[in-house]
């Protein structure tokens, strides 16, 4: 495979031309057959070979999805690594359902999943790494001291349309939504017996720093987003304030003892043939060796 | 019979000109000053707001705790990698379609005419379409996976048809008597090409380079599918790598408390792109100097 090498570097530290350098070089190979060839195939999934070589762990692991959890999961494979020296973790992003569809895929070996696994994905293996929660945010200057269950299902579903029906000013309520496909999305709609067209939204939004941000600006609106995005945001000046649902103070402790209603698991999923290595970042990942990179990222630790 | 108090017709004529003209001076002024102030403006908000956190060992340090603490070394390596890769593979093909298009068609032909048109349909596609197909192509049928390699391949064909047809340009603007006096002085076409024609089509080269090289540092959606979100030193261009917009993409979007950190990338990506900028520009001059119009 003269031509692979080509393409890399030299000088790669020892130990580390593992598993997929060579499947790699294959695949390069295979490449450039087709493209001289015109041979037809995709390339070949070597992915494989011995995750341990004189008892230590070695190779390259893709994770895949959620780009709530990618953050925490690049910290805890950063830490992994350094345990490790012979092992790469490649932590990418594109969302929960691109996490689950490359783990099928065998695109990536592990996906990043911000929700529960639904029944018809009970192919694959689920492992809890973190939990958090949603809370709805108002502006910090909107006087209404907090939703029930019913003014909240009222609110997004365009019934109640005014502040005042909810105990605020008598200002027009802006409803933020998150985009088709988010877990927030989802958790929220299932949480509240909601459908997707049921909402309706004057403002849909991508990520929980948008959320944020748009509530912050615009005195009259109401949106729900991470926990603990929001503690840590409004802790730190930023004009808004997070409402008790159901009585109950949205806060990490609140998360951490279960009586929070709004939550959601962050789960690492994988396929029910992972090698060692996958299994040995798995259980790393679950463990209370990172319990404190989940909380430095504003998450809490699963409940046991 | 008219009133000797009137003020006389010239005058009035010449205040009736004189109107509009200020009206009109005063407007593109106007708009000049708003396109510069926006400029300084951007500028002058990024350098407030990310140049306290600059340092040399945020230019030399790994990015620590998602980004939030540490530097972007790795990021900064990855990225003009990336941009490496690109230009290394589209600028052949540029100056090459760009000749065969100017040089080689008759106007009005239906082959020129054809690719032209593919060209700009290509430049208006939205860059999130190109990331696709890199993902689909480069990264899972050819089997680059998430790398550098794929990024960078997804790039060019990303800034191709902005380079070429800025390039056609810059040799269309050469006056046909170069063509003829090059021919009556008995010179070969590669000698006619190298020496003349492209010195003189420079320009419009710079001109495409600087707004491709912009649009390739400014891509996020086509990189995340393509190079990749691994925040790592790469140690060859088969490795995932992050570009600079994709870090401030995530330290915005996706990192509680990475504003700062976001916003000094940005202004180390700007600081970057006006590097290469000059840096262009210095290369095209003294390429020009080299060529025939200035010995």
């Amino acid at each position: 495979m003269l031509p692979a090498d080509l393409f890399r570097a030299p000088g790669r530290p020892g130990g580390v031309k593992g598993v997929v350098t060579s499947s790699r070089r294959t695949t390069l190979g295979g490449l450039l057959t087709l493209v001289l060839f015109g041979a037809s195939g995709g390339c070949d999934s070597a992915r494989g070979g011995a995750p341990i070589e004189d008892g230590r762990l070695q190779g390259r692991i893709a994770i895949t999805g959620s780009s709530t959890v990618a953050p925490l999961v690049g910290e805890i494979a950063r830490r992994f690594e350094e345990e490790y020296p012979a092992v790469r973790i490649d932590v990418q992003t594109g969302g929960t359902s691109r996490g689950i569809a490359d783990v099928r895929r065998e695109i990536a070996e592990i996906g990043m999943v911000s929700r529960v696994l639904r029944p018809e994905e009970a192919d694959l293996l689920n492992h809890a790494i973190a939990v958090d929660g949603i809370a709805f945010i108002v502006h910090s200057k909107n006087p209404v001291p907090a939703l029930t269950h019913e003014e909240i299902v009222g609110i997004f579903t365009g019934e109640t349309r005014r502040w005042s029906e909810v105990g605020g000013g008598d200002r027009e309520i802006t409803v933020v939504n998150k985009a088709d496909g988010r877990a927030t999305l989802e958790l929220f709609l299932s949480h509240f017996e909601l459908r997707g067209e049921e909402v309706r939204p004057s403002v849909i939004i991508g990520d929980n720093q948008q959320g944020i941000r748009t509530v912050a600006t615009s005195p009259d609106a109401v949106a729900y987003v991470s926990i603990g995005t929001a503690s840590f945001e409004s802790s730190r000046g930023t004009a808004i304030r997070l409402l008790p649902v159901d009585g109950v103070d949205p806060t990490l402790e609140a998360l951490r003892d279960g009586t929070y209603p709004l939550t959601r698991p962050l789960n690492l999923v994988s396929r029910a043939d992972s090698n060692l290595l996958v299994e040995a970042f798995l259980a790393y990942a679950a463990s209370a060796e990172v319990h404190d990179l989940v909380e430095a990222q504003y998450f809490v630790p699963p409940v046991e | 019979m008219p009133d000797p108090s009137v003020s006389p017709l010239p005058s009035l004529s010449e205040h009736r000109v004189d109107w509009p003209d200020r009206a009109v001076a005063s407007l593109v002024w106007l708009v000049a000053l708003l396109v510069t102030g926006s400029l300084l403006w951007i500028v002058g908000d990024l350098a407030r707001h990310g140049a306290p956190e600059l340092s040399w060992s945020f230019l030399t340090d790994s990015p620590r705790d998602a980004g939030r603490a540490g530097g972007i070394l790795p990021v900064v390596v990855s990225t003009l990698m990336i941009l490496g890769i690109c230009l290394a593979v589209s600028l052949p093909m540029d100056v090459g379609t760009a000749i065969f298009l100017a040089e080689f068609t008759r106007t009005g032909g239906l082959l020129a005419h054809f690719v032209r048109r593919s060209l700009d349909v290509l430049a208006g596609v939205p860059s999130i379409v190109f990331g696709l197909f890199g993902n689909a192509f480069f990264s899972i049928y050819l089997g680059m996976g998430f790398s550098i390699l794929s990024g960078g391949l997804t790039l060019a064909c990303m800034v191709l048809p902005i380079l070429i047809r800025s390039t056609e340009e810059g040799f269309r603007s050469v006056p046909d008597e170069y063509r003829k006096a090059a021919a009556a002085l008995g010179l070969s076409q590669p000698a006619t090409l190298w020496q003349i024609l492209l010195p003189v089509a420079t320009p419009g080269l710079v001109v495409g380079l600087i707004l491709g090289v912009g649009r390739a540092l400014a891509e996020t959606a086509a990189l995340l599918f393509t190079s990749g979100y691994v925040a790592r030193m790469p140690s060859s261009v088969l490795d995932s790598g992050r570009t600079l917009s994709i870090h401030i993409y995530d330290l915005a979007m996706n990192v509680p408390g990475g504003e700062s950190n976001a916003y000094t990338t940005a202004l180390v990506l700007i600081t970057l792109l006006l590097m290469i900028n000059v840096l262009t520009f210095w290369i095209a001059d003294r390429w020009l100097h080299r060529g025939i119009t200035h010995r």
